[in-house]
């Protein structure tokens, strides 16, 4: 078994990087999620929120990796989380369906505010493989490697999505204007989410009509996307 | 938004999605003086506006979900992961032991 736990602060306050948080995907760095469900959504009687996500996944073995071991590199992914708002905590635990003999990969994410309102990320993750035929060190230390790359990827998803709600809060009577669309990195990556390969061009985003002003930052953030 | 594992299912997702979404934000967000009585309040009034609000279109998108599911022959898979339950687990718990023995 290996072992890997980090923690990141972010400047945000928890209610905004908790909401970016289950708004992750898509995001330009997260290309290998083709499918999220909600699967199960309740309320407990704390007044907590307990969601059950089921995540398709597509991977990439390694080089080295037998033939057949795998009919394909997609991987089913459970995600359970629950949401306390008054004690500001979210916790979410993720881990593979399939292919759990080659690789077990628990993920557990706690999202926590502190003192100063801003938020801190604790991630631990545990890999287990039970493999066997000398190769459950070398899969468990790719397992590793691979996450540790994932974690950053993941991060930069997260704060493309923060960089939106911050923007739909900050400036909602400038949504359409030009030095909002041209000078903000993070809304031309999102447009490419939706447009493919594509790569959102300046001029092209000036152009589009300023969308309607109603509701909250979801709101704002769902008709940005479709104006595209 | 990303995609349901059912191409049927993707805009009844999406309905659902915005729908989650625009009360989701205001939920994580109650007032900040909070009495136990006040928590119980704002819990049952934000679970009455989940239910008014989007309870309809979940209905209509959790049932299609579970048919593509069971059509994919996923809740075998499911059932299993949802007995072990990892929130409620401490850290070193013996379903690991379970499966890196298995």
């Amino acid at each position: 078994m290996k072992f890997f736990s980090q923690s990141f602060l972010y400047d945000d306050p928890w209610s905004i990087v908790s909401f970016a948080f289950f708004l992750r995907y898509p995001n330009p760095y997260a290309s290998h999620v083709a499918s999220c469900d909600v699967i199960s959504r309740s309320l407990s009687p704390q007044g907590t929120l307990i969601t059950t996500r089921l995540i398709l996944k597509h991977g990439a073995l390694p080089r080295w990796a037998p033939k057949g071991i795998m009919k394909n590199a997609e991987s089913w992914i459970i995600e359970e989380s629950e949401v306390d708002p008054f004690g500001r905590v979210v916790r979410c635990s993720t881990r593979n369906l399939d292919h759990v003999k080659i690789m077990r990969v628990e993920e557990t994410i706690t999202l926590r505010q502190t003192e100063d309102h801003k938020t801190i990320q604790h991630t631990e993750a545990r890999f287990v493989s039970g493999f066997g035929w000398g190769l459950t060190k070398r899969i468990e230390s790719h397992g590793v490697a691979k996450f540790k790359a994932h974690v950053h990827r993941s991060r930069e998803g997260i704060s493309v999505i923060l960089n939106l709600i911050r923007q739909s809060r900050m400036q909602p009577m400038t949504l359409g204007s030009p030095g909002l669309m041209t000078t903000d990195k993070s809304f031309t990556e999102v447009t490419r989410v939706e447009h493919g390969e594509k790569k959102a061009d300046n001029d092209e985003i000036q152009a589009r009509s300023p969308v309607q002003q109603t509701g909250g930052a979801w709101t704002k953030i769902t008709s940005w996307l479709r104006s595209g | 938004m990303a995609h349901s594992l059912s191409e049927a299912c993707t805009p009844l997702k999406s309905e659902y999605d915005s729908c989650f979404n625009a009360w989701f934000e205001g939920y994580l967000e109650p007032a900040v003086s909070t009495t136990p009585e006040q928590r119980t309040k704002f819990s049952n009034q934000k679970a009455a506006e989940y239910e008014e609000k989007c309870g309809k279109i979940w209905e209509k998108y959790r049932s299609c979900v579970q048919k593509a599911v069971k059509d994919k022959q996923l809740d075998a898979l499911l059932d299993q992961a949802r007995q072990e339950n990892p929130l409620k687990e401490p850290p070193n718990d013996s379903s690991t032991n379970k499966a890196s023995s298995s």
